[in-house]
């Protein structure tokens, strides 16, 4: 939640571009996108949006003549560009041909997806070189409709092409064109390298807004399950003895912060994870179960993050036993989690599962390292000496929310 | 679906870029078409403090031959690639990668540059460009290096960039004459992120093949060597020697425990194989479903 503060600052951008032939000048948040500006601001409201991921592209207008997602397209990315709207499109031939044969063949019902699905309509009936159903189909793959089916929609798409193949028009090839994102300017420096981007971004004072520490289910089931091993140069029982002190542990895995006093079967604390621009920090408590004469142990733990909207619960078992060689311990760790709210939505759980090999991989040689007396390396992504850095001088507020699979 | 606030830049050239990339304070994203990055900030799951944005920057919109090697800026679109507005010294294969990725618009607007640095597994030039043994060209303030794409690949996600370094270019060598080359992904619905991703690049007289697997929720598997997929050697007749089992257990010692999940990869990679077999090596195969 944003400060009263941050919230009444006005951090609006001035932009400039064309819409529909016309010059518009206004001001635009640099995190309000396209299609927002378009609606908004300037009551263009027959760009539609829909998903807001670039998924089912209700959003679709033309920069530089070209089709682009409204909703991908940050505002300060389109100062100096030629944006034609659904409502640019009226004196088109093309699109005037579209509107008769939609209109002939029932190709939209609710109309949701039509001011998007005429203009990646038009892009097609441009560039085909003829009336192929399937390529026709696959155009318009990136326009989802609800309604109708596709059929009427197909079939008036390919009248079109087909009339005008017929009245020798050919196809386009888009050949002349600068190169790289269409509605991008170059060498033009909009947006501002002054004031708003060299102040402080959030006031420090919002930055930890402290979670409710999540506390565990009794009948927890994990969703997913992985299972890991690995192994260090110290003797199995030097190892599983330096699982027991929850403070070396704790130092040795990347992003781990303890707080409060821990016990040998409780501790409270936070782990921060990234996977890649992702960052999530979870808070939680975990309960610890040792078996001193098996060498096994049990760690049952739940968390939130800060911004409240997912929590996970998670078990790790793990078991120390000799390795290959003499003197040496292999860990095995089975490890179950669930993950609730918006995360979950992330739905790919080869991810996690790729993250925590490399969590793995840096515990383990951190691992190695305090055992060999060695002050731990630095991890390259996170420690919790940085962490705690970070904490004190900038924003922690990372949030995780909903990620559909998207191209 | 809003993202949360951020300070915009777009710098016009690239010592000013890379100078407030090495002194700004907070989480900075660079941002070039922002198809990967803008629905990540449209669902909050990343929210910068900054965004620097990478595409007024001309030298990152051109693209070049150098003797056999073709450096594509980082803001080099897939419809550039797609359209032939660029060169090509692949013999179409780069132009049938780029027109299948996602869709029109996104391809419009969405660059190779940041395509490989988002690093989705799935994603497509992630696996095709590893399989044609490119580089990227890194920049930060204190100078440039070049690194081996299956490198700079370290993870899901996850690449090998230092604070205050960016990626500027991708080289690309020339596929050698005779070249076969098969490219085949898996999605159920066109232009979705692909479940599995086959790429092979085979020069069946010099005995020599490349084979990566993506889309595999981590960096791709590489193998620079592929013989022991084709029996120990690589011929003409390498497509008939194809050894799923081979291919099976390399996954299998990549980690990949779901029998099913390997299935899938095995056949698409065999897909590829046959693919890279029937096309005539080194000419472009230009059928395809996408337009």
């Amino acid at each position: 939640m944003s400060t009263a503060a941050s919230a009444l600052r006005d951090d609006r951008l001035p932009l400039n571009f064309t819409v529909n032939g016309r010059a518009r000048s206004l001001r635009a948040e640099p995190r309000t996108h396209l299609g927002d500006v378009l609606r908004d601001t300037l009551d263009l409201t027959g760009t539609h949006l829909g998903c807001e991921h670039g998924i089912c592209g209700a959003c679709t207008v033309l920069l530089d003549g070209e089709p682009a997602r409204a909703c991908l397209t940050v505002s300060g990315a389109c100062a100096g560009a030629d944006i034609t709207t659904i409502e640019g499109l009226d004196d088109d031939p093309v699109a005037g041909e579209l509107r008769a044969a939609f209109n002939r063949e029932h190709a939209l019902q609710c109309g949701y997806c039509t001011p998007g699905m005429l203009i990646a309509a038009r892009d097609l009936v441009l560039r085909l070189p003829d009336a192929d159903e399937r390529r026709i189909r696959a155009g318009l793959s990136g326009n989802l409709c609800r309604c109708t089916g596709y059929v009427g929609i197909v079939r008036a798409v390919r009248s079109v092409i087909a009339e005008r193949r017929a009245r020798g028009i050919g196809p386009t090839t888009g050949g002349q064109r600068g190169l790289g994102p269409v509605g991008a300017r170059l060498g033009t420096s909009s947006g501002t390298a002054s004031d708003a981007a060299r102040t402080p971004l959030r006031p420090v004072a919002q930055a930890e807004t402290a979670p409710s520490i999540a506390d565990l289910d009794g009948d927890f089931v994990p969703a997913h399950r992985f299972d890991q091993s690995f192994t260090v140069a110290h003797p199995p029982d030097t190892v599983f003895a330096l699982f027991g002190d929850v403070e070396a542990v704790a130092a040795c895995l990347p992003g781990a912060m303890l707080t409060g006093q821990p016990n040998p079967d409780a501790v409270e604390g936070a782990l921060q994870v990234r996977i890649g621009p992702i960052a999530a920090r979870f808070r939680g408590r975990a309960r610890i179960f040792r078996d001193e004469a098996a060498r096994t142990g049990r760690i049952l733990g739940a968390g939130s993050d800060a911004g409240g909207r997912s929590a996970t619960q998670g078990e790790i078992r793990y078991r120390v036993g000799p390795g290959e060689t003499p003197g040496t311990a292999r860990i095995d760790l089975a490890v179950g989690y669930t993950l609730k709210g918006p995360l979950a939505q992330f739905g790919r759980p080869g991810l996690v599962r790729d993250l925590a090999g490399r969590l793995g991989a840096d515990f383990a040689a951190n691992l190695e390292a305090r055992l060999s007396g060695a002050p731990a390396p630095a991890a390259t992504g996170l420690n919790p000496l940085r962490l705690l850095l970070t904490m004190l001088t900038t924003s922690l507020r990372r949030r995780l929310a909903a990620w559909g699979r998207r191209p | 679906m809003k993202p949360a606030r951020f300070a915009y830049e777009r710098p016009g050239d690239l010592s000013a870029l890379l100078a407030r990339l090495a002194t700004a304070e907070g989480s900075v994203k660079l941002m070039a078409g922002g198809q990967s990055l803008g629905p990540m900030l449209n669902l909050r799951l990343v929210e910068p403090d900054l965004v620097l944005d990478i595409t007024g920057i001309p030298e990152l919109r051109r693209a070049s031959v150098e003797g056999e090697t073709l450096v594509l800026g980082a803001c080099i679109t897939h419809a550039d690639i797609e359209d032939g507005r660029v060169p090509d010294l692949t013999g179409g294969v780069m132009a049938r990668v780029a027109m299948a990725i996602a869709y029109r618009p996104v391809r419009n607007r969405g660059t190779i540059g940041g395509s490989l640095v988002h690093a989705d597994p799935a994603a497509d030039w992630v696996t095709s460009l590893i399989a044609l043994g490119a580089e990227v060209e890194l920049a930060s303030t204190s100078g440039r290096r070049r690194l081996a794409l299956e490198d700079f690949v370290t993870g899901a996600l996850d690449v090998a960039l230092a604070p205050g370094e960016m990626l500027v270019a991708v080289r690309i060598s020339a596929l050698p004459p005779g070249t076969a080359w098969g490219y085949v992904k898996h999605c159920s619905k066109i232009g979705e992120f692909a479940h599995a991703i086959g790429a092979v690049r085979i020069e069946p007289h010099a005995g020599r093949g490349r084979v990566v697997i993506g889309a595999i929720e981590r960096a791709p598997l590489v193998i620079p060597d592929a013989s022991d997929l084709f029996g120990g050697r690589i011929g003409p007749d390498f497509a008939e020697r194809f050894d799923a089992r081979a291919a099976d257990a390399r996954l299998r010692e990549a980690g990949m425990t779901d029998a099913v999940d390997r299935y899938v990869h095995v056949t698409v990679l065999g897909r590829a194989i046959a693919q890279a077999a029937a096309a005539p090596p080194s000419l472009t195969p230009t059928v395809s479903e996408a337009a």
